[in-house]
């Protein structure tokens, strides 16, 4: 089961490898009632604390994968689901250190049922004008914790 | 596979209606569970949601799907799924591409035991029309949907009502193909009547009388029983519901009425579908008789 944040505090870790800490990673969930294909997701930016995080930067893990933002433009095949949380892996030399960390990251999605003129005003970093819950915010933050 | 034999109209539930919570403090097997307590024997699920791995699930999962089929007394009624035609953001899916998209889901439909689809059609502008290709898409498709015994429906959902032109469109596809492998699934919205002075859902919209769904019924393989507020004396304030199930029984109609919740409030904290769930099909009880 998830929690019902988007951003879940489960999860959050500094990224070890060759016992060198080389990023940092976190899960979100997919805060619609239905899952998608990658291609139809639209990733924004991420904030952590004053740090700032371009979407071709972060790396989202999805059924145990890593993609890339350009490599989901066109991923029509990988489905993400509303009950597994995708990975957002971030590369980062030294992690982040010990304590409360603000995280901030925009994503949405698109979907065939609705209006084009609607699917081509979508904002990842910014909320729709109308906020309608089962497509869930854009933009979700959390304050969280590094061990 | 467990049979349920009643005739004429039956009640059911489209799992849309567990969104808030499902996956956070509901899994699907409680959904199952809720539904065998309120003895509703039909599922609507949405596909992209519901079914593991989507769109493909491991034999491990189907055969736990049919083991909660039996142990819950449940007819798997309606698969959800949608002909996703602009699922890229830089060209539309072709016509070919968009059948494939479409036979997959027909033939995991039929894998899963359902009989009817509810086929949720692109859309090109704010008025909500489908693609132009659709007819192209579905003709494509009607030879293995016959094989595969499943019925394509599409929505129709206010602000649509039943005199639109895309219903006249959609009877006369399928009078013109003859097909009984397409047809329209009615949700009950087109039918509210009752409005809060500040709702805007409101704008525009005639809601259909409940007789004008007679002439369409040859053609309804399920109906989405769409409800907005039950009060406690179990009644819908909002959709005339006695005539609509009074004209479904008097003319036989033999399917499922599968509620669908979709206020709102569903994803406050604390809330409990199951519980407005129970409301409304302690309310089709009574209706039916069942």
């Amino acid at each position: 089961m998830l929690e019902k944040e988007v951003i879940q505090s489960i999860g959050f870790r500094n990224i070890i490898e060759n016992d060198e800490v080389v990023g940092f990673q976190f899960k979100v969930r997919l805060p619609y009632y239905r899952g998608i294909f990658l291609s139809q997701l639209r990733p924004g930016t991420l904030c952590v604390d004053d740090m700032r995080f371009e979407r071709e930067d972060l790396v989202w893990n999805i059924n145990g994968k890593d993609h890339t933002y350009e490599e989901m433009k066109s991923d029509m095949e990988t489905h993400w689901a509303v009950t597994d949380p995708a990975v957002i892996k971030v590369r980062l030399k030294g992690g982040l250190k010990q304590g409360f960390h603000d995280l901030t990251l925009g994503f949405c999605f698109t979907s065939s049922y609705m209006p084009p003129i609607m699917q081509d005003a979508l904002d990842p970093d910014k909320e729709n004008v109308i906020f309608m819950p089962e497509f869930g915010h854009h933009v979700n933050k959390r304050r969280l914790l590094i061990v | 596979m467990y049979q349920y034999d009643r005739k004429g109209p039956k009640r059911g539930i489209a799992l849309y209606s567990y969104s808030a919570e499902y996956g956070i403090t509901k899994n699907l097997e409680d959904c199952f569970e809720d539904m065998y307590d309120m003895g509703a024997h039909g599922m609507e699920i949405l596909a992209n949601t519901h079914i593991e791995n989507y769109p493909y699930p491991s034999d491990a999962w189907i055969e736990n799907w049919f083991r909660l089929l039996e142990k819950y007394e449940i007819i798997p009624v309606e698969y959800g799924h949608w002909i996703d035609s602009h699922v890229l953001g830089f060209r539309d899916l072709t016509t070919e591409e968009s059948y494939e998209m479409l036979a997959r889901d027909i033939r995991l439909a039929n894998r899963l035991g359902f009989t009817v689809m509810r086929t949720k059609m692109p859309v090109i502008s704010g008025e909500l029309e489908p693609v132009k290709n659709w007819r192209e898409i579905i003709k494509m498709a009607l030879p293995l949907a016959e094989e595969c015994n499943v019925r394509m429906c599409p929505e129709i959902h206010a602000p649509t009502n039943l005199s639109h032109k895309l219903v006249r469109d959609y009877v006369e596809f399928i009078e013109q193909t003859g097909t009984k492998y397409f047809g329209l699934n009615i949700d009950f919205s087109v039918f509210r009547n009752v409005f809060d002075a500040n709702d805007k859902r409101r704008g525009g919209f005639t809601p259909s009388k409940p007789e004008e769904i007679i002439p369409l019924l040859p053609y309804i393989y399920c109906c989405h029983a769409k409800f907005n507020n039950m009060n406690d004396d179990f009644e819908e304030t909002t959709i005339p519901y006695k005539e609509i199930v009074d004209i479904l029984k008097e003319h036989q109609w033999d399917g499922y009425m599968v509620s669908e919740y979709e206020g709102a409030d569903k994803y406050d904290p604390g809330y409990e579908v199951g519980q407005t769930l129970r409301k409304h099909h302690i309310m089709l009880k009574r209706y039916l008789g069942d």
